[in-house]
């Protein structure tokens, strides 16, 4: 067994981790290794000492002092709540913010056909759509006899008077 | 009253029975901030923090794991949060230490074995000082208060296998730390019994 598996095992000697096997083990080693015996004297001595370590006593009145700090600290506490919380549900309320405008952007209804459709007239509506704002009068031009056409430009201008429209 | 009772009842704002565990609990938790800082007033005042903060936190607790456990979590965290603040400024170096724990050498023929004993004491004290925070943990709580490794693997949260590394790999650095006070050849014999 190597020397740095030893020093291992002579540290978790000193927790009692140590099998039967180890244990035998480790003391044959140290039988024969006075570097890893100095080594084992070496921890015992700072664990020795660790271990007699004295703590001072906390100071007089511990309890007396602490209690009116908690009843302090407790006046406070809604503000500590929000501290807490309140500051942590900024950067999220901004979050829901803007998403929540981001969706009314891509999710509200084509607005813009519906204001075209009453902003212009039928006529304005024809010249977007790149139709012939003559079509009607062409077409009665086109067509038959005279009386007939005389009728159909009557007919057309009560259409329109009336606000109705009659495709040829 | 039962530690669970007293708990449960300082859940619900009983001020006493918050009262009856700062008096089971003062002490060990003062003795595991002194170990991290080696103040006496330091520990005491963050002792009092250490109580203020369970009792705000107490709704929060489960019960699902010791009182003495939890109390001492959120010990090692504010001792912890405290020594990063503070940046360790009162921290020495090694080489301070060797500077002001060498005798004379007439004058340590003279001490007596109990002023041998609080230098040593105080050596030791430095070096832990100096060690990596989880280092000074774990040996605080395994080889000064005596914990047990089970303790230990519910108060830091970690396996029995990471709390055996750790605490070997803390007393190897600190009898590495410690090198030039226990060598026999040449150093100085501060660790040596005098």
């Amino acid at each position: 067994m190597n020397c740095k598996k030893v020093e291992k095992l002579i540290l978790r000697a000193f927790d009692g981790r140590l099998t039967e096997d180890e244990k035998k083990e480790l003391e044959a080693h140290l039988k024969q290794c006075p570097q890893c015996r100095t080594t084992q004297e070496e921890y015992q001595l700072i664990l020795d000492t660790l271990r007699k370590e004295d703590f001072p006593e906390p100071k007089p009145y511990f309890l007396e002092r602490l209690q009116p700090k908690l009843r302090e600290v407790k006046k406070y506490e809604p503000w500590m709540v929000w501290k807490q919380w309140g500051m942590r549900a900024i950067p999220v309320s901004l979050l829901v913010i803007i998403f929540l405008s981001a969706t009314l952007i891509l999710f509200s209804p084509p607005r813009e056909e519906v204001e075209l459709s009453q902003a212009f007239s039928q006529s304005g509506l024809l010249l977007l759509q790149n139709q012939n704002l003559f079509q009607e009068t062409t077409t009665l031009l086109e067509t038959g006899g005279t009386e007939d056409k005389n009728m159909m430009v009557i007919f057309t201008s009560i259409d329109d008077k009336n606000g109705t429209r009659r495709d040829f | 009253m039962e530690e669970k009772d007293l708990v449960r009842s300082s859940k619900e704002g009983n001020e006493e029975a918050f009262a009856s565990l700062v008096k089971k609990y003062r002490v060990k938790v003062f003795n595991l901030a002194f170990s991290l800082t080696r103040d006496r007033d330091t520990a005491d005042d963050l002792a009092q923090e250490v109580f203020i903060k369970a009792y705000f936190a107490l709704p929060r607790f489960e019960l699902r794991s010791e009182f003495g456990t939890w109390l001492y979590r959120i010990t090692i965290n504010h001792v912890r949060d405290f020594l990063r603040k503070t940046s360790r400024m009162k921290r020495l170096s090694i080489d301070e230490i060797k500077e002001s724990s060498i005798p004379q050498e007439d004058e340590t023929m003279k001490r007596e074995k109990e002023q041998t004993e609080e230098r040593r004491k105080k050596i030791l004290r430095r070096a832990i000082q100096i060690l990596p925070d989880k280092h000074q943990v774990i040996l605080s709580l395994r080889d000064i208060q005596g914990l047990s490794y089970e303790e230990i693997t519910k108060i830091l949260r970690i396996s029995p296998g990471t709390v055996d590394s750790r605490l070997h790999r803390a007393r190897k650095l600190l009898r590495k730390k410690l090198a030039p006070f226990l060598s026999q050849k040449g150093g100085n014999h501060e660790l040596q019994e005098g």
